[in-house]
């Protein structure tokens, strides 16, 4: 399996889940977004995109439903459900505890 | 979260499952709806469409390979993956009718015996109570050194309800085998079966009427005080249509009016394995229905007629019970030594309760091993059999494998395989299970003569599907998985090279060796089995079979069920049985408590022999008894070996006597004469008892050899429920009437129970079981042989084709035919002697076993060993020498032409 090589594992999901949070949108507006709102920090491959967007709807944390865009062509959009909410909720907590306690390490002063 | 969690998922999975092409068609379109942006934004980079098109493609890393993945976030691979499996594997399965049916037949008859004979087992041990929480039910008994299941006294019944902690609830029932009931006052009694129960029964093992009410606690305080009835449900439905109106309707029981005041649930048919109750008395109503007319029901501590059941209290475990109980028991030895000298008491889980109190389990058990035996032959048959068609499948395995196929996925593709020649075999077998199952219900109905119906507790329920179920999937994984490992082994370059690839690999031939191997000792076994149970049984219908059977008619009376007190009862019988002398074609007449060989179990007896040293722990010995007139052994031709039989002048006012049989004689007074001695009733303080007479020992229960056995005089020992015997030089059926007319001048309401010949009962009774034991038995044994025969046969012949070049060469290069016949029956034999030792050395520790569970007989029967071992070995090597012989008429041009 492709794996995003400079992504934490599990952050891709993440990620995901907070975009989709924000809006409901079509794979790929996702990775537009994801481009736009990392900088290009963050590199998705687009293979590994769809994947991952099928995992967390196989997991009941997104849901997609098959709308028009606005150039009228019929896309697959998704958008989160109650259940990713939470589980968006504790990824952030996790993610938020987990990069705290990185930087309280690195910032460490050496001997 | 979960169940929210479902709701999104479960209708995905079920979308992935049965909408595929859907999801599939959806998944492209996502995908294709991606390309082309990307796609559009490399043109709007500038690049041309071809190279926008490649570096889309490219970015994605390959669309097919994405597709993969994201199939396998679906979950629901491994189920497609599956369905894929079982469509290829029926589509091979139907190139090879034949083979597929003969393997289905196997397995068919293999799981088919198991599920029938579970069944058995399942009735009889293992299915729960049907009380919610059945789990913490447990029996209370009373025990004794000969009497691992003896019931308890009402006396004690209120001692262990209120002396004991560890139960949420004590209760007590005693099955009445037979109850007079009327609908309407005036009718003739008919015979039913009722249980009496303590007040609290219904409530403590928590099942609820389905119609009207439970006994209050109150119903059952005051002896008589409240004649209420609750129905059984079947009892209902025959009887009074479902007619919910029969609440506070009046029935005679006994002749007492009794007030319906509910029905019992269909759930609840009762707690025995064998009997339904048609209804349920309370207990302080036994005056309408006890049997012993000696005791006192409520204040006799000895009168022990109630079977007690117990739910445990939640936390309270078996161990405390138990103590509580001995601790209890002992209590009740020291303050009651009459009548609980040498007694105790044991608390039994619902698998000890079942397995104690009655032993016909272990034929189920007996049974259960030897079909699993004819299931185990049956798997190593189709082992074999799907081994010979893996090698003419080894070209397709190779190419699979060479191509890349995993050596898993292979395997899993041949176990579909073989799982769904188990479900055909399975399903099959479900059909054999059920008709055996039925055709036994229809011989038990008449194995059991009895007024009442008797309750077979075989049933194909849902557990017993189940059972079909497991073994249906573990007889696949058993002849499937050796034949999937070895033909996923092979040699990839040999195997794509040549057509015929059987590079005869040391450990290949171990495997299908070891099938034989399998399969002729499994047979032997079962083999050997069968004939020792048909010669168990037959031994058990020889010994103590020698009295009078034909020419004989039984009837019996219960004058309880019109209210006659003990001095009518005495007198009816004193009157019935000078009446029934001076009828015309009355040989001769005899009246007993029971007869040989019948359902009802023989009284008991405890007693202390005269002069006889007793062991230091014990305070009497138990024998069972009859009760009898004079008439008795004449009637019956039992011949009294010394002294006398019983004499008109053995009345109530006369000395006690007693006869006893050979057996009891030689068992106290191995020396001496047992004529003439005394035994003491209870203890040696009891009523000492003369013997007068030994009698000839007869077997008086079946499948148990025959027993210490006690005699005592009617009329010095008054009983209700008698048997009338006559004996006739006729046809016994021909004094039905003369019969009806003495009764109906004694008394035109009293009915007569279980009129018959005795010869017809005691066919059915004694005989018939055995012979259905023993066909079941003989066609395993048979069906085994049968098997090892196709297996072996099957064996013979595959090695002869494999090896029909080789065989072809030594023929062109002058070999005889006798020397081609030692090259293929030579290893074939030598498999069939190392099976046959093995089977012989299963078949002996199953004669033990079967000697200590059922015949008791000891020892090693030789003749079985000396009919089966040279029976199965002429019949292998017969089955080894067909195919041997067709190898000797190979003609060498063709074999060298093979190629």
């Amino acid at each position: 399996m492709s794996k995003p090589n400079d992504l934490v594992q599990g952050t891709l999901d993440l990620l995901l889940l907070k975009i989709l949070a924000l809006e409901p949108l079509h794979g790929w507006a996702i990775s537009l977004r994801l481009k736009s709102i990392s900088g290009d920090v963050l590199q998705v491959s687009e293979g590994s995109l769809y994947p991952a967007l099928h995992k967390l709807e196989q997991e009941g944390w997104i849901t997609a439903e098959w709308k028009q865009t606005e150039n009228n062509r019929r896309a697959k959009f998704y958008s989160l459900t109650r259940v990713g909410k939470k589980q968006l909720e504790s990824e952030a907590a996790n993610w938020q505890r987990l990069s705290s306690a990185i930087s309280q390490v690195i910032g460490l002063e050496e001997a | 979260m979960r169940p929210e969690h479902w709701l999104y998922t479960i209708p995905l999975r079920l979308r992935s499952l049965f909408r595929r092409s859907n999801v599939e068609q959806e998944l492209s379109e996502e995908l294709q709806f991606h390309l082309e942006h990307k796609i559009e934004e490399g043109i709007a980079r500038g690049l041309s469409p071809k190279e926008a098109r490649y570096a889309a493609l490219r970015a994605m890393g390959g669309l097919e390979q994405r597709k993969e993945e994201i199939r396998d976030m679906r979950h629901v691979r491994w189920l497609t993956d599956f369905f894929d499996d079982a469509r290829f594997a029926i589509r091979s399965l139907r190139r090879t009718p034949g083979l597929t049916v003969f393997v289905a037949i196997t397995l068919a008859l293999g799981i088919g015996m198991t599920s029938a004979t579970f069944s058995m087992v399942d009735g009889l041990i293992f299915r729960p109570y049907p009380v919610p929480h059945p789990g913490n039910v447990v029996s209370l008994v009373s025990t004794t050194h000969d009497d691992p299941y003896d019931s308890f006294s009402y006396r004690e019944y209120l001692d262990i309800r209120d002396k004991t902690n560890s139960y949420a609830g004590v209760v007590a029932s005693a099955a009445m085998e037979a109850v007079g009931f009327s609908a309407e006052p005036g009718t003739t009694p008919r015979i039913k079966g009722g249980t009496m129960v303590s007040g609290n029964y219904f409530q403590v093992l928590g099942v609820e009427p389905r119609l009207g009410r439970g006994f209050r606690e109150d119903e059952d305080q005051v002896p008589g005080r409240n004649p209420v009835v609750v129905l059984g449900p079947d009892f209902w439905r025959h009887e009074f249509a479902s007619d919910e109106s029969v609440l506070g309707k009046t029935i005679l029981l006994n002749g007492t009016k009794f007030t319906v005041i509910g029905v019992a649930p269909d759930s609840f048919p009762g707690m025995s394995t064998f009997g339904h109750p048609d209804f349920y008395m309370p207990l302080a109503m036994a005056l309408v229905f006890t049997t012993n007319l000696q005791k006192n029901f409520f204040e006799d501590r000895d009168d022990r007629e109630l079977g007690v059941k117990a739910r445990l209290k939640p936390g309270a475990t078996l161990e405390q019970a138990r103590n509580e109980l001995a601790v209890l028991a002992k209590n009740f030895e020291r303050e009651y030594p009459s009548a609980n000298r040498g007694r105790s008491a044991a608390v039994y889980t619902q698998f000890q309760a079942r397995t104690i109190e009655d032993e016909n389990w272990k034929f189920g058990v007996i049974f259960l091993i030897l079909a699993l035996a004819v299931l185990l032959v049956a798997c190593t048959n189709v082992a074999g059999l799907l081994l010979s068609r893996s090698r003419a499948r080894a070209r397709e395995i190779a190419v699979r494998l060479a191509l890349g196929a995993g050596r898993f996925r292979l395997i899993r593709l041949l176990l579909t395989e073989s799982l769904i020649l188990a479900t055909f075999g399975g399903l099959a077998g479900i059909a054999i299970g059920y008709g055996v199952v039925e055709w036994f219900r229809s011989k038990e109905t008449i194995v059991f003569a009895t007024e009442l119906p008797v309750a077979i507790p075989f049933h194909m329920d849902r557990r017993v599907l189940l059972a079909c179920v497991a073994l249906s999937v573990l007889s696949a994984l058993l002849c499937g998985l050796a034949p999937a490992l070895q033909s996923t082994r092979v040699d990839l370059v040999n195997a794509l090279k040549s057509a015929d690839v059987d590079v005869p690999g040391r450990k290949r031939l171990w495997g299908r060796n070891m099938l034989v191997v399998a399969q002729v000792s499994m047979s032997l076994m079962l083999l050997t089995a069968s004939f020792l149970m048909a010669r168990g049984f037959q031994h058990d219908l020889m010994e103590g079979h020698s009295f009078t059977k034909d020419h004989l008619l039984m009837t019996s009376f219960d004058p309880r069920l019109i209210q006659y007190n003990a001095g009518q009862t005495q007198q009816f019988y004193k009157l019935l049985a000078e009446r029934m002398r001076e009828t015309p074609g009355v040989q001769s007449e005899a009246l007993t408590q029971n007869v040989p060989l019948g359902n009802d179990d023989f009284d008991s007896v405890a007693f202390v022999p005269e002069g006889f040293q007793m062991p230091p722990d014990r305070a009497n010995f138990n024998s069972t008894m009859d009760t009898i007139d004079e008439g008795y052994f004449e009637t019956m031709g039992i011949p009294i070996l010394r002294g006398r039989a019983f004499l008109p002048s053995d009345n109530a006012e006369a000395p006690r006597v007693a006869v006893v049989n050979e057996h009891f004689a030689k068992h106290y007074w191995p020396g001496g004469d047992a004529v003439g001695k005394h035994i003491r009733l209870d203890s040696s303080a009891g009523a000492p008892v003369e013997i007068v007479g030994v009698a000839q020992t007869i077997k008086t229960q079946n499948m148990t050899d025959p027993t210490d056995f006690v005699y005592v005089p009617l009329a010095q020992h008054p009983v209700a429920r008698m048997v009338l015997m006559l004996h006739t030089s006729g046809d016994p059926l021909q004094l039905v009437q003369p019969v009806k007319d003495v009764v109906h001048s004694l008394d035109s309401n009293l009915p007569m129970l279980q009129t018959r010949a005795y010869q017809d009962f005691y066919l059915n009774q004694a005989v018939r079981g055995p012979r259905i034991a023993i066909d079941l038995v003989g066609s395993m044994g048979l069906v085994g042989l049968l098997l090892a025969v196709a297996g072996l046969y099957g064996l013979v012949a595959y090695n002869v084709s494999r090896r029909t070049r080789e065989i072809g060469i030594r023929i062109a290069l002058g070999a005889a035919s006798s020397n081609v016949l030692r090259l293929v029956l030579g290893k074939g034999l030598v498999l069939v002697g190392i099976g046959m030792v093995v089977g012989l050395a299963m078949g002996f520790a199953l004669e033990q076993l079967m000697n200590s569970m059922l015949f008791n007989s000891g020892g090693v029967d030789i003749l079985a060993y000396a009919v089966v071992v040279p029976t199965m070995f002429l019949v292998t090597a017969l089955a080894a020498y067909v195919p041997a012989r067709r190898a000797t008429k190979i003609a060498p041009t063709q074999a060298l032409r093979y190629e």
